[in-house]
Formats: structure tokens, sequence, C-alpha cells
């Protein structure tokens, strides 16, 4: 079954595959790192051609003062750090931060909860379930996210929705209802939304980590008397912890910079300045106000932010034998 | 509980599940197929008894989609393959090699995961416009391939490490030429983690809008996410009708539903355990 | 639809921009020679008819024996395709529509043409002098009116006439009350449905008290909410939100009209069937002009689509009432048109200028519902009630303020979010003090 195998990450014997190709390093180092950095030549040759460019012209516009005056060929004039200055001074954009930051958080570690737990349902149930369960997380991710969004804003449509349908069938008042009016609301919405699209591949992920923990060994487990939970910190989850590590950092990424979802759910009702999140801070400075320099120091700033979340991952990552 | 309860509980649940999971996707197919006035009422229907496809007749009047798909399938595999072709290279460096530098490019790119788009659009589109490569396949593609390379390497990273390299030598030892134990043995044994990782490069370039909005402004040369959203907001100038709407969503989202059959299809041959449990 | 149907923020302040590099190419004549030359035009939305659209590409050949190009450019997509495109020579479209509230940003960075040696050429004083303000820079005209359209009521004259109200109202005060009546008598309607964020629609109410969004002291732009003139329009716009809309408080101003119509004639639904009602949710709504396009009687063209027939009984329409005898103010709409400073071909480019300031094309224009820029052709839009709301609405319209800042006060949709507080707001003045302190510095920003 094709599904069962999608993303697996580093099996955990690599680090002693790594050593004995190490050996032959020994006669010609420098040799094989020439060998070795031709082999990366296409990806930093891609790399470099369209992401070079933009990260540079972005840092040197967040020390700009760009406007649409300079799009349109004035001369930007440099301003150093005063746009950072003026960043980290405007109480606003700390609110847009600490918004995104905890819904990031939030969704990321709701899609992982989910995930794990669908992952875990894949492996328990028969063959036949497992492949419903399978094909209808496929569909889900195969979904392209501008019909998906269309979708999802109607069935939370406060007219027609399905979503205000079915709660007052069930005995509620939610006739008219309306979700995207009220932040909280809206940010619950988006979040359902997010999860919704992000379980699969983190599912996916997981269920393909777990067919490598050898069924002998949970065997021999639920022999000496281990209960469910038991196996499950103690064996399941150490073994899948490296598969779990990196769809974690993904999903915090993602999350951070989630734009589309929030964008199609603002262009359809809600206050923008109390449901902006980063993405869509950045678009409203840079696209909205055609103040240029101010978007890319936010950018340069959230990616600071990135790092900074991501920065204990990251380490024990690369510590891992990344 | 006895075992066998339980087995049919978490069957009874895993179903239930599946079902709420694809009700999104089920509402946009079941909408596709009825008419708009029905779509209005307060009492919505779940099944598309009596429907017609109607709507999608109406949506290929238009004449096109035919190019917009053309467009997204050409990008989306021209992303697939060569980011599966470099990302394969790289991974192949960074797990069978230890050098010097090995460790930053790592971080590098982790890093470039981790830009935020939404500010880069004049840069891009200026150096698209600066080369030329507006409007054309290559532009997009450059760009879209660089934002998958990464990810794709560390996903096929774990797969080439898992891969014994003795194997391959042993079977050099059997007579084999490199390129021929490569393709017998190594190939193989990598396909899981080739298709894992095209998938997901598939999925980002088929979806990806913003990008393309700015590198693609040409109305001829859109792909299917511009086009979905130039049909809705010119249904919207109207009065939008949904079960149009739905009906182009749908074809979006059906080449996708395909690719994923017929890379299912390439991996039943068994090729799959193989390569996971080693 | 993302019709920027605001005002114009015209340009008293632009003198602190004055254009350095501002790229007037030596006046170059318009052109007739053009054969194997290629031209793009772009049009924002679908509002421009094919019709017009083909006569502009035939006219353009037979003149010049060129070809041109239209391209279409959704309303939401314009702002970020000009910014990118408009620099650049080799990509740039050779004439471009432009909302007129974006006009103002582009014209000041030197973004379009001079084509002040046209200006007299093309229409001069008749051309309307709101929209020619929008896009003049330092005396020197850059773009010059294409359309305009106006917001005026429509509503539905069979349930104003259950309601018992048999005409139309003749002041707002009148309006204000009849929409509450009509809300009282058909508890499942909005009377008059105005969206919760719906600015652009609501400041009329402000407008007609003397009221204003910003006024300019001195040299600074001053946020006006909390003026006693403007907090009366508030008042009035509080009062219909509770008594007389059940629009959500998030809804903006597009496709109001979709609920003035009967959508849900399916053959099983009973009327009175609360499981399944009619779609019919207002009474009133108030739209632009080109709105009565897709309001009517349901019926099926020969191509399968769904067509609108309008019904004399049904529907009508009118100019929104003030106090003084005279329409309320409304927001002017519609768009202007310029040609890129960077395009490679002024004189053909001038050619299609003159194109669409023809006789011809402007009562093209009008026969098609949208307002001729040329005075003189106004009349072209004929006298049917549509006509007669669009002129008299039109004639009493307004500007956003020609604050320095505007634009940001728009992209941070602070105004959406006012209006969405209205409704529930316990003391107006303290909420509209509340947002002035928000708005005014947003005012005087030079971006």
């Amino acid at each position: 079954m094709a599904i069962d195998t999608l993303p697996a990450t580093t099996p955990p014997r690599a680090s002693g595959q790594l050593q004995r190709t190490d050996a032959p390093a020994r006669r010609g180092r420098r040799r094989l790192t020439l060998t070795a950095w031709l082999l990366l030549v296409p990806s930093i040759v891609v790399l470099a051609a369209a992401m070079g460019y933009p990260l540079v012209w972005q840092i040197i516009t967040s020390m700009q003062s760009f406007g649409l005056a300079q799009q349109f060929g004035k001369p930007a004039p440099f301003v150093g750090l005063e746009n950072y200055a003026k960043l980290v001074t405007d109480p606003y954009m700390w609110t847009v931060v600490g918004r995104s930051v905890l819904f990031c958080l939030l969704t990321a570690a709701i899609t992982m909860v989910v995930g794990v737990l669908m992952a875990l349902l894949m492996k328990a149930v028969g063959r036949v379930v497992r492949v419903i369960l399978q094909v209808s997380m496929l569909l889900a991710w195969a979904m392209p996210i501008v019909a998906a969004m269309t979708v999802w804003t109607w069935l939370f449509d406060w007219r027609r929705g399905v979503v205000n349908w079915l709660l007052t069938r069930m005995g509620l008042d939610f006739e008219g209802h309306n979700w995207l009016a009220n932040p909280l609301s809206f940010f619950a919405v988006a979040l359902i939304i997010v999860v919704w699209m992000s379980v699969p591949f983190v599912a996916f992920s997981i269920f393909a980590g777990l067919t490598q923990v050898p069924d002998e060994v949970l065997e021999a487990a639920q022999m000496d008397g281990a209960s469910g939970w038991q196996r499950l910190r103690g064996i399941i989850l150490p073994m899948v912890r490296p598969v779990i590590a990196i769809v974690m950092l993904l999903q915090i990424i993602w999350d951070l910079r989630v734009f589309t979802q929030i964008k199609m759910l603002q262009d359809r009702g809600s206050i923008a300045s109390e449901t902006n999140l980063l993405g869509t801070y950045i678009y409203q400075l840079g696209t909205g106000s055609s103040d240029f320099a101010m978007a890319s120091a936010v950018s340069v700033f959230v990616l600071i932010i990135t790092i900074a979340l991501s920065w204990f991952y990251v380490r024990q990552m690369l510590k891992e034998g990344a | 509980m006895p075992a066998r309860t339980r087995r049919t509980l978490l069957g009874v649940l895993g179903v239930v599940v599946a079902l709420i999971w694809v009700f999104p996707v089920y509402w946009m197919v079941n909408s596709s197929m009825l008419p708009n006035a029905q779509l209005q009422l307060l009492t919505p229907t779940f099944l598309p008894f009596g429907g017609s496809f109607d709507n999608f007749t109406q949506v290929f009047a238009g004449g096109t989609f035919l190019p917009a798909l053309g467009m997204s399938v050409t990008v989306a595999l021209i992303t697939v393959v060569v980011c599966l072709l470099f990302a394969f290279l790289a991974a192949l460096a960074i797990s069978r090699f230890r050098f010097r530098g090995r460790t930053a490019f790592v971080l590098a790119i982790l890093l470039v995961q981790m830009l935020p788009a939404e500010g880069l659009f004049i840069a891009q589109y200026k150096m698209m416009a600066g080369l030329g490569l507006l409007n054309t396949v290559i532009g997009v593609s450059v760009i879209y391939i660089a934002s998958v390379v990464p990810f794709t390497i560390w996903m096929l990273r774990g797969f080439v490490a898992g891969i014994p390299a003795d194997l391959e030598e042993a079977a050099m030892v059997d007579g084999l030429s490199r390129t021929q134990a490569f393709m017998r043995i190594t190939f193989p044994l990598l396909a899981p983690g080739l298709v894992a990782s095209g998938v997901y490069a598939f999925l980002q370039a088929w979806n990806e809008f913003t990008v393309a909005l700015v590198l693609l402004p040409d109305n001829a040369s859109a792909t299917l996410p511009l086009w979905l959203r130039g049909f809705i907001q010119a249904s919207a100038s109207k009065a939008i009708d949904w079960g149009q709407v739905m009906a182009a969503s749908t074809l979006v989202a059906v080449p996708v539903i395909i690719f994923f059959l017929f890379v299912q299809g390439r991996m039943t041959s068994g090729l799959v355990s193989g390569a996971v449990k080693g | 639809m993302k019709r920027k149907l605001a005002g114009i923020a015209a340009l008293a302040t632009a003198s602190a921009l004055v254009l350095a590099g501002c790229s007037s190419t030596p006046a170059e004549k318009a052109s007739t020679d053009g054969k194997g030359k290629t031209i793009t035009l772009w049009l924002a939305g679908s509002d421009t008819p094919d019709a017009l659209r083909d006569y502009l590409k035939t006219e353009f050949t037979k003149e010049t024996g060129a070809t041109l190009k239209i391209q279409q450019q959704d309303w939401g997509d314009l702002v970020t395709k000009l910014t990118t495109a408009l620099p650049d020579a080799n990509n740039t479209p050779d004439v471009t529509e432009i909302g007129n509230t974006q006009s103002p940003t582009f014209t000041n960075v030197g973004a379009f043409l001079d084509i002040s040696d046209m200006y007299k050429e093309l229409g001069g004083s008749d051309l309307l002098q709101s929209f020619v303000d929008a896009g003049t820079v330092d005396g020197k005209n850059f773009t010059l009116p294409y359309y305009f359209g106006s917001r005026y009521v429509f509503y539905r004259k069979d349930v104003w006439q259950k309601a018992g109200i048999t005409q139309p109202p003749t002041t707002l005060d009148e309006f204000n009350k009849d929409v509450a009546t009509i809300a009282k008598a058909e508890p499942t309607l909005s009377g008059f449905y105005l969206g919760g964020q719906d600015w652009r629609d609501g400041i009329s109410w402000i407008f007609a008290n003397g009221g204003d969004i910003a006024k300019k002291k001195g040299d600074k732009w001053v946020a006006t909410l909390d003026d006693p003139k403007t907090l009366t329009g508030l008042e009035q716009l509080q009062a219909i939100y509770k008594d007389a809309s059940k629009a959500p408080n998030d809804a903006q101003d597009s496709n109001q009209y979709i609920y003035l119509n009967d959508d849900d004639e399916i053959p099983a639904a009973k009327e009175g069937d609360k499981a399944t009602p009619v779609s019919l949710s207002a009474a009133t709504i108030m739209a632009p002009s080109w709105a009565h396009w897709s309001i009517g009687v349901k019926g099926t063209g020969d191509d399968g689509k769904v067509t609108r027939t309008w019904d004399d009984n049904t529907f009508g329409v009118f100019a929104l009432p003030g106090n003084d005898g005279n329409t309320a103010p409304v927001f002017a709409g519609g768009s202007n048109i310029g040609i890129s400073a960077t395009t490679k071909n002024p004189g053909l480019s001038k050619t299609l200028m003159k194109i669409i300031f023809s006789k011809k094309y402007q009562e093209l224009l009008g026969k098609n519902g949208l307002g001729p820029a040329n005075q003189k052709y106004v009349s072209s839009l004929g006298d049917d009630e549509f006509a007669k709301a669009l002129i008299a609405s039109a004639s009493n319209s307004k500007l956003t303020p020609a604050a320095p800042g505007w634009a940001s006060v728009e992209a941070s949709k602070v105004l959406e979010e006012f209006f969405s507080k209205i409704a529930g707001a316990p003391d107006l003045t303290a909420l509209a003090k509340q947002y002035d302190e928000k708005i005014t510095p947003m005012l005087n920003a030079k971006n």
C-alpha cells in the first residue's frame, strides 16, 4: 500500500552507516569533499537563483525608506535600523506577534496530537478501515487550497452554512450566527481549517514511522505486562521521535507564516486589525499601504522569530546526526 | 474488553473519523452537481439526487480551463522531476559524506524554509522581469523548485542513509556496473521516499497562488489556482453561482486525485515494505 | 466585486511630492501608423461589456493598423499588478484603467504619462471635474475619468406595499422610519440591509447630516467622527442597525443585491414553510448603479445561464433623499484611465485615448449604464428610472478626504472596524473619539 510509506525520516541506524561510509573518506578526504559539493551544486544553484536575490533585496530594503515612489524609480534613502526600531516599539506589532505565536503553537500542537492519534488509529484498525481512513485523508490533502477555502467559508456561511444548520437542528440557536465577526470564533474556524488541512501530512508521516516499530518488541512488552499507555510512552513514541521532531518543526514554521487561509477568511468578513496574523500584516503593509520597507523589516523579523522558536529543535536534530 | 470488541469499536471510530474528514470534499462534489437555486435553500441538500453535470458543462464552456490545466500540469511535473533529481543528489551528499560545510548547508536549507513569502513579490518580479521570464513556465518553476527542494532534501536524506552502501558494493562485486547497481538496488529502495517527496512537491506546485499571481500577469498563462480565483471573482461580480464555483473547484482537485491514484498504482508492487523495513 | 467606490483623494498636499524624475516623454503626437505593432490595455473587472471591448479593438485597428490587446485584471489584484508592471517598460500595459481612489497614489509617484497636451482635445472642462482632479498633480493631467457610477436605493415595491408604504420617502428621516416599519412588519426580513462594515454606503448618513470623516485644520488633517453633526448621522445609523437591518456586522459593500432577489423558486418549496423559506431577505438595499443588471425575476437564457429581468411591479429605485430637499451625498464611484509613463508606444496609446474619449465610445458607455466621463454625453444614459437615479445621486456625490495618508486608512480597514462597532456601542461619542485617535495619525502619515 503506497500510503503506508509516505514521509519517513532517519531510521535509527543511520549513524552506523555513516561511519561505514566514512571509511573510504579517510583515503581521499579532499576528493570526497569535492564530490559532495558537486552533488550539492544543483540545489545550491537553484536556491541561490530563486531565493538569493529576493533575500538580499529584502534585507537591504528593510534598511531603507522604500515606498511606492521608490518602486517607481526614486532613490531610496538608507535609514539603517530605523524601521526595526519603529517595529519593536509599535505595540500593535507585538499584539500581532503574540497572536501569531499563540495561534501557531496551538494549531501546531493540536495538529500534532490529532495526527499522532490518527496514525495510531490507522495502525490499530483492520486493512479495510485503514484504507478508508487513508483515502479520506488523501482527498482532504489533495484539495487545492483555494477550493478548500471556498468550501469551508461556505460551510461556515452565516446564512446558508451547513454548520449553522446542523447546530440549529441540534437545538442550539445558531440561525444566522456569524462565525467570523468575533475574533475568537474567527480564529477557532481558522484553526479547524488549518488543522484539517495539515493533519493528513502529519498522520501519514508518523504512520510511516510507526511501521518501523518492530511488532516483536511490542508483543514482548505486552507479555511483560506493559499497558497500552506504557507501550506508547516507553516504546512507540521514542522510536518515532525523529519523525515527530521534523514534522513538528515544519508545522511550526508553516503555521507561523499561515497566510492564504487567514486572508481568504478576512475577505469574507471579520475586522482585519483584530484578526491579522504576521502573514496578513506583511501583506497589508506591502501590498495595501505600499510600505515595502516596513513589510521587509517585518519579514526579516518573522525569520528571526521562527529561528528563535525552532532553535531548540534544530539543535537537537543536528545533534542526532543530521 | 475483549480484543475483538475493541477492534470493532476502533473500526467504527475509524470510519466515523474518515467521514468527518472527507465531508468538505464530499460537500464540494455534491454541490457541484446541484443547480444554484437548490443551493440557496436554507435547508441543505445532502445528496445530489436529481443533480446533473450542467455546472461542469458551463465551466468548460468558458474555454479557459484547459489552457490553465495544461499550464498547471507542466509546471507541477517540471517541479516534481527537477526537484527530486536535485534533492536526491544533495541528499546523497549529506547522508553519505562527512565534509566541511555540511552542517552549514543543512542549516541554510532550514533557514530558506522559514522566510515569509508575502514580502518577496517585488523582488521576485524584478528578477524574473529582468531575465525575461515573466509569463513563462521556467520562471515560476524555478521558484517552486527552490521552495520545495529544502524539505525534499530533508526527507530523502533519511531514505538514502537507510540504504546500506555495502549492498551496492556487493552488487558491483557480482559484476554490475555502478549505474546498474544503482538502478537495480538503490533506486527501488529509494522509491517510497521519492514518491512521498514527489507528492509533496506536486501539491505545493499545484496549489501555489501568490507567486503565480505576480510572475504570471498575463491571463493566457494562468495556472489553475489563478484560474479558479478569477472564476470566483467573475462569478461574484454577478450573483455568485455556487454550483459553478464548486464544479470549478472540483475540476481543480480531480487531477491531483488522479495523480495520487497513479502514484499509488506504482507503489502497490510491493517495493514499499521492503524499503522501510530494510 | 471589489470596485473602489470610495471618493477621490485629491491632491491638496501633493506639492510635497514634487517629482524629480517625472518622465514626461517629449510631446509625441497621437500616431496613426502602427502596422505590425501591438499595444495592451488593462481593464479592471468585467464592467466594460464585451461589445465595447470589440468596438475599441476594431476601431483601433482601423485607425492605426496596429493591434489592441485587452487584458482584464481583477479589482482585487489590480494594485499589486500595477505596482510591479507599471515601472517595467517591457511588461507595462500601455494604457490602464485604475480605480479613482487608487489614481492619486500612482499619479503622485510618476507612474503615468503627462497628457496635459491632450486634455482639451479629449473633452477638457466637459470631463467630470472631481475625477480629473484625482488624476492631476501640480496642474498636470496624468489620468482622466473613464466612467462614473453612483449608489442609489433599490427596493421591493411588493414588500413596501405590504407594510403599508406606497410612496418612496422624500426625506432621510422618512426613509429611516419606513425601513424600521417594514422590519417590524416582516420580522424575517431586513427593512434595509446595511452591512455592518459597509462604511461606503453608510457614510451617506454622516454626509447628509453635515458631518465628515476628516477635515483639514491648518496644515494638519484631523478625523472628525466625534463632530456633533457626524454623531447625529452615527445615531441614525445605529438605529438602522438595531431596528431595520439584519445584516451581519462584518458584511461589506458587495453583492447586496442577492438579498433582494427571489432566488429559490423551487417547485417543492412552499411559501411560509419555515424549513425552506425563499431567499428574499431584504426589502431595501443600497448598491452601485450597475447592480440593476443583477436584480430581477429569474429566467434562463439561451446559453442556459441564469438571467434577471427587471420587473417594474416588483422592483423600484430612488436616489437616497437628504433632509434638505436635495439628495443625500453619496460616494462617487468609477474609475480613471491613463497611459503608463514607461510605455514604448506613447503615440499609439494616445490614439487609443482619443478613441475612448470620442463621442461614439462615450455614448456606448452611457448606453451600457456606465456614466460617461464627458458630461456632454450624459444623456446617452437614457431617461429610464436607473438613469434618473444615477444622475440624481451622482449630482451630489462626494470624495474621500484628500489627506496624504488616506491609502493607509483604507488599507488598515479601520473604517470597516469602526462601523462594525456602531451597532453595539453603548456610548457613540466615546467610540468616535477612540477612532479619531486612531485615524488622525494615519491621515497625516507621509508615504
